[in-house]
């Protein structure tokens, strides 16, 4: 799938010019997000205001969630559009199933999760061992999602759970609950990347599946779970989304297809596969979220958004050829194809 | 013979690659009429030395001179307009391209027929090989006998003044090595230089008149063939001094603690071995022999059958980490693919082999790690600034330390090693081979996998000889000297080529298989799945084929026609344009302000222009992220996807402006019952058809997608192809908006998304491969009639508004799973036939 526009020269220099660190691409957007916070003020007056934060955050924290399943899927050179429709199946499940069903919030919501485990799980067999193109199953499966949320909806949005949107809501001391959930499962995912025998063989696929393969791990096994803890995680986000707004629209998910991807390679991990961070992706999401803030603060239409979004996307997947950064006296972006 | 000035003079040639003087100062060149061959064992330059004389490398310095000109483009297409010609010994074909179609690219534009006559004159010169090969045929389906002449083939089609054959009979049976043998001294009687590469010293006494040997990079000497021995030419190919660098060979080996007992593999036809404590066993031949899939099999990288024990346990060699877990470890031959991962770090690389040391419950103790990484970097005398470098930019030779520590550090009980020194320099070389024998003498048996013969005779105590898949010699102790396996796999090589060679590239495919993978297979599949649709349509109700039914299908197809053409564009370069549905709407949302009733015909130029300029910025963009900033086809289109649909939104976030009603009745009028518009998409796509097949342009099309290698070497302009292929896929959009236009009526922002997904499942189900390289407009027009004959047979059966998005879900996977799996069937056929 990848064209292949190898400059073997370029990275050669490269490599023989600066042999001596390896340059961390993971830094580039703190800096990033960092001047955003401080031209914020000055693009919007009062977008770094209390309540534009506490308005900002929560949002910030879902994209956080989705990015670090798409992490996931990335970190191994896949791509994964299946989020809008995984977020709308799983803002069913705390919206109409537990009154259709009849079971309680937490049954209806650990329901969710497994479904949204269960497409994963979907996607990673045919993607893996039917071999189908990852973005043609995942744009399929998000059709097929899609297409259940109708079905169970009638087409018709419900209202969330009120103790659940209570919490969603929610915050403590003054820190968003669904910030601290996002976070959490950031550092848990950092800490499993760096520490545990299983994130390091999730990252050795990722890296290169033959030699992980050679090396003796099961990357069939690695590659399918890569999808369903991806899915697992926007049906999380899903959920909590649903439980903010309190009656979610029935494709609340379809900003998250860009955005989700957009955060993971702003983040710095490669589209390739195998160097990627989950601190870096959610700070990414905040830049992000925040950015949209700014934009609408300063009068835009909704619909502003997908625009920024994109050129954002399209100035970090091809910026990298020219040494920005390095122009402006900040770090060298590594070389990335 | 007569002496005559030189066709082809290469003069002070040197090339050197990284650890690697591949050629130092070689002299060449071949006389008109000629037949000179070019012998030398493996990794002796001969390959290297041809490929600087075809321009496919430039050399650091040396000159070449072709019919006395002298080269100064390097380029393969340059030296094959001044009358060069090569015939590789791993075919560079297109293998989604027909016979003829290769050919045809294979020669510059003033040897090319007419299309109309291409079939006759491929025909015409596909003959001389002797071989019933079609030129209809695909090239993906012929055995690897049949690609080798058709690469001989393209070479010839040429009319060359030099032609150079590498190891062009490798997978010949004999009588078609006498045909090219014929043809070959045919060519050189009518004056054609020829230079034959070959490892097989009988093939070269027969047919050359003169022989240049080749070692280490350089020439050991050019002979009269009549005048020489085959003797005397294994003296020079071998000939190397074993010096000072190798360990001593073992005291006194121990027990066996690898018994392998009919190992088979494909290519590998049965093979029996012990190898003992304190051992090391080399296994050697000419490359392709069976020896690689040996070493491959016993690791478990490749599937094998056989009965193996390690240390008297029955060994399960299934997969690598099956066979590590019996205590066998390979060092496999690739480092940059298998060996290692080469964007992490020498740190993470070595400690991924070691976790069963430093972890504790699946956490891993950092500071045990750190331990572990540091003593195995300084043990194996890495060179890197730190643990924390990545491994791609360390030299070879320090990479192969990192494979050779992680395969350490795995604790092997039996260390298969496959091309241990493969492109590192002498130095680190005798490194290597001192811990090789360090391991042996500590207790662990080591296999060595090796094409340097020197290597061979230097470093082991007992060595294989592989030809056609099995063992022709085992030479032990002081028999094991570079002659001596260098005259085992040469001279078996030549002996027994006949009757038994390891054919197993005849294609054994199933008809279905073959039906769904040829070009236009998909489609009659596609027509009786309409057929079965239809009948099951007017089951429900006899207003299925009402005529209003019918129109008011062909309004909802109509701008899918395009938009599926558009991405077949795309499709069959390999790539993906996410952006077509969005930038459809985001065009008729352009139209619904400008192609208004009650503005003059100014408005409407204007608006026109701006729709045609949208599309071409949105082709351009989509081409340029994917040419020039090297972003892959999903994450650009999926770029312009976005943005595009936020362009929408913003210039009208609720539907709205009605399009004129001139502009709607041009738009919608009837030819009889049908559509003007329809018609003329139909016959753009079969127009499409005819030339994606028929014109150069086409050709180049299917061929970057086929493999954008191979087709770069044809000479095809390969980035100006994926540039354009995206800006026409925006033109057809903009065909599309203005169908997409007459069926809504007004500027919806949203109309357009759901397109996306709709034309990559209709060229899909239409044939054509995700990958590039293959499809059919044809089909793509019979995949969106079957779209939206499902959706309205839904309809008729009263299905939910769920349908809607699982139908063409459902049918995307369906028909890419299908087709994958077929073309992975057929394509497994043709590796198991490939020697590497």
């Amino acid at each position: 799938m990848t064209i292949d526009v190898q400059q073997p020269d370029r990275t050669g220099k490269l490599s023989s010019r600066r042999p001596m660190l390896r340059p961390n691409p993971f830094t580039t957007v703190w800096i990033m997000a960092a001047a955003l916070f401080v031209i914020s003020p000055l693009l919007a007056p009062g977008s770094l205001s209390g309540s534009a934060l506490a308005s900002m955050l929560p949002f910030a924290a879902i994209l956080m969630i989705a990015a670090l399943g798409q992490s996931l899927v990335i970190a191994h050179g896949g791509i994964d559009l299946s989020v809008p429709g995984a977020v709308a199946l799983a803002a069913v499940f705390v919206t109409k199933v537990p009154e259709m069903l009849g079971v309680s919030l937490p049954v209806a919501a650990l329901l969710g999760l497994l479904v949204g485990a269960g497409a994963g799980v979907l996607i990673g067999f045919v993607v893996v061992h039917v071999r189908i193109a990852a973005f043609v199953a995942t744009l399929a499966m998000n059709s097929i999602l899609i297409g259940v949320v109708f079905a169970v909806s009638k087409g018709f949005p419900g209202s969330a759970n009120p103790d659940f949107s209570s919490f969603s809501v929610g915050s403590v001391l003054g820190i968003p609950n669904l910030l601290l959930v996002a976070l959490a499962l950031t550092l848990l995912v950092q800490w499993m990347r760096r520490r545990t025998v299983v994130g390091r063989r999730f990252m050795a696929v990722g890296a290169s599946v033959d030699a992980a393969r050679l090396v003796g791990i099961r990357t069939r096994l690695y590659q399918v779970g890569a999808y369903a803890a991806a899915g697992v995680l926007y049906s999380l986000a899903g959920m909590l989304l649903a439980g903010y707004l309190r009656t979610p629209d029935i494709l609340l998910g379809n900003s998250y297809q860009l955005s989700s991807i957009a955060a993971v390679v702003l983040g710095g991990s490669l589209l390739a596969g195998g160097i990627s961070n989950a601190l870096a992706t959610a700070v990414a999401a905040l830049f992000l979220t925040q950015l949209n803030q700014v934009v609408l603060a300063a009068g835009a239409p909704t619909s502003m958004q997908l625009l920024v979004q994109a050129v954002v996307l399209a100035l970090a997947v091809s910026l990298h050829r020219i040494p920005v950064t390095a122009l402006l006296g900040l770090r060298k972006r590594p070389h990335r194809r | 013979m007569v002496e005559r000035t030189p066709l082809l003079v290469m003069k002070g040639v040197t090339k050197r690659f990284p650890g690697v003087l591949a050629l130092n100062s070689v002299d060449f060149d071949v006389r008109p009429g000629e037949i000179h061959a070019l012998v030398g064992g493996n990794g002796a330059g001969k390959s290297t030395l041809m490929s600087v004389a075809s321009g496919a490398l430039v050399p650091d310095s040396g000159s070449i001179q072709i019919d006395g000109q002298k080269i100064t483009e390097v380029s393969p297409v340059a030296a094959r307009e001044l009358g060069l010609s090569i015939a590789f010994q791993h075919p560079a074909l297109l293998p989604d391209l027909t016979v003829t179609e290769n050919l045809m690219l294979s020669v510059p534009t003033r040897k090319r027929p007419p299309f109309s006559k291409a079939t006759e004159w491929a025909r015409k010169r596909l003959e001389p090989m002797g071989m019933p090969i079609r030129p209809e045929a695909r090239v993906e389906t012929l055995t690897l006998a049949e690609k080798q002449a058709v690469e001989i083939c393209g070479a010839l089609a040429c009319d060359p003044q030099v032609v150079i054959f590498d190891e062009p009979t490798e997978p010949f049976m004999a009588a078609e090595t006498e045909q090219l043998f014929t043809q070959i001294r045919r060519l050189a009687a009518t004056g054609v230089g020829i230079v034959y590469i070959s490892h097989r010293l009988p093939d070269v006494l027969a047919l050359a008149d003169r022989i240049t040997v080749l070692r280490d990079g350089q020439i050991r000497g050019t002979y009269n063939a009549a005048e020489v021995t085959e003797q005397e030419i294994i003296t020079r190919v071998a000939g190397r001094e074993v010096d000072a660098m190798f360990p001593d060979r073992a005291q006194a080996l121990g027990e066996p603690v690898l018994h392998v007992r009919g190992l088979r593999a494909p290519g590998l036809k049965g093979v029996d071995v012990d190898v003992r404590r304190n051992e090391i066993l080399g296994l050697a031949g000419v490359e392709g022999n069976g020896q690689r899939e040996f070493i491959r099999a016993l690791g478990g990288a490749i599937a094998g059958s056989g009965h193996v024990q390690v240390d008297g346990k029955p060994a399960d060699l299934r997969t690598p980490r099956a066979a590590r877990a019996s205590g066998i470890v390979l060092m496999p031959q690739e480092r940059h693919v298998e060996g290692l991962a080469p964007i992490h770090s020498v740190g993470e690389n070595l400690s991924i082999a070691a976790t069963a040391q430093s972890a504790n419950k699946g956490v891993i103790r950092l500071s045990q790690e750190h331990e572990l990484v540091r003593r195995t970097i300084a043990e194996m005398g890495i060179k890197t600034p730190s643990a924390d470098t990545a491994v791609k930019t360390l030299s070879g030779g320090n990479q192969q330390k990192v494979v050779l520590g992680r395969a350490l550090l795995s604790e092997p009980t039996v260390l298969l090693c496959d091309e241990p020194t493969q492109g590192i320099d002498v130095g680190v070389r005798s490194d290597i081979y001192h811990r090789l024998r360090g391991h042996a003498n500590a207790g662990v048996p080591v296999v060595v996998l090796s094409s340097d013969n020197v290597e061979l005779a230097g470093l082991c105590d007992r060595v294989l000889v592989f030809s056609r898949g099995t063992v022709v010699a085992e030479l032990v102790g002081d028999e094991v000297t570079d002659h001596a396996i260098t005259a085992a796999s040469l001279t078996e090589a030549g002996s027994n080529r006949d009757a038994s060679a390891p054919r197993s590239d005849k294609r054994r495919v199933g008809r279905l298989t073959r039906l769904l993978t040829s070009e236009q297979g998909p489609s009659a599949f596609l027509l009786l799945a309409i057929a079965a649709l239809t009948l099951v349509g007017i089951g429900q109700s006899d207003r299925f084929l009402s005529s209003f039914n019918i129109s008011s299908m062909l309004g909802l197809i109509a701008p899918l026609i395009f938009l599926a053409a558009g991405q077949l564009f795309v499709m069959l370069t390999g790539g993906i344009d996410l952006s077509v549905g969005p930038l459809c709407g985001a065009l008729v949302v352009v139209a619904s302000f400008y192609l208004r009733d009650g503005v003059g015909l100014t408005w409407w130029l204007i608006g026109i222009a701006l729709m045609v300029a949208l599309a071409l910025a949105v082709g351009l963009l989509n081409g340029a992220l994917v040419r020039f900033a090297a972003v892959t086809p999903v994450v650009a289109t999926l770029v312009t996807y976005t943005g595009l649909q936020g362009l929408s939104l913003l210039m009208r976030d609720t539907p709205g402006g009605t399009i004129a009603a001139p502009i709607m009745s041009f738009l919608t009028a009837k030819i009889g019952p049908v559509p003007w518009v329809i018609l003329a998409g139909v016959a753009m796509l079969l127009l499409l058809e005819r030339a994606s097949r028929r014109t150069l342009a086409g050709l180049r099309l299917r061929g970057t997608g086929s493999d954008h290698e191979a087709a770069h070497r044809r000479g095809v302009p390969v980035g100006a192809v994926y540039l354009s292929a995206y800006i026409a896929s925006a033109l057809c959009t903009l065909l599309g908006a203005f169908l997409l236009m007459a069926q809504i009526g007004v500027g919806d922002p949203t109309a357009g998304t759901s397109y996306t997904l709709a034309s990559i499942t209709a060229i899909v189900l239409g044939g054509a491969s995700v990958f590039g390289g293959r499809g059919s407009f044809f089909g793509a027009l019979l995949g969106v009639v079957l779209l939206q004959v499902t959706q309205t047979t839904a309809v008729f059966a009263e299905l939910s508004q769920a349908w809607q998005y699982w139908l063409p879900g459902l049918m995307a996977l369906a028909a890419t799973g299908v087709f994958a799996q077929a073309q992975r069937r057929a394509a497994s056929k043709a590796v198991v036939s490939n020697p590497e």
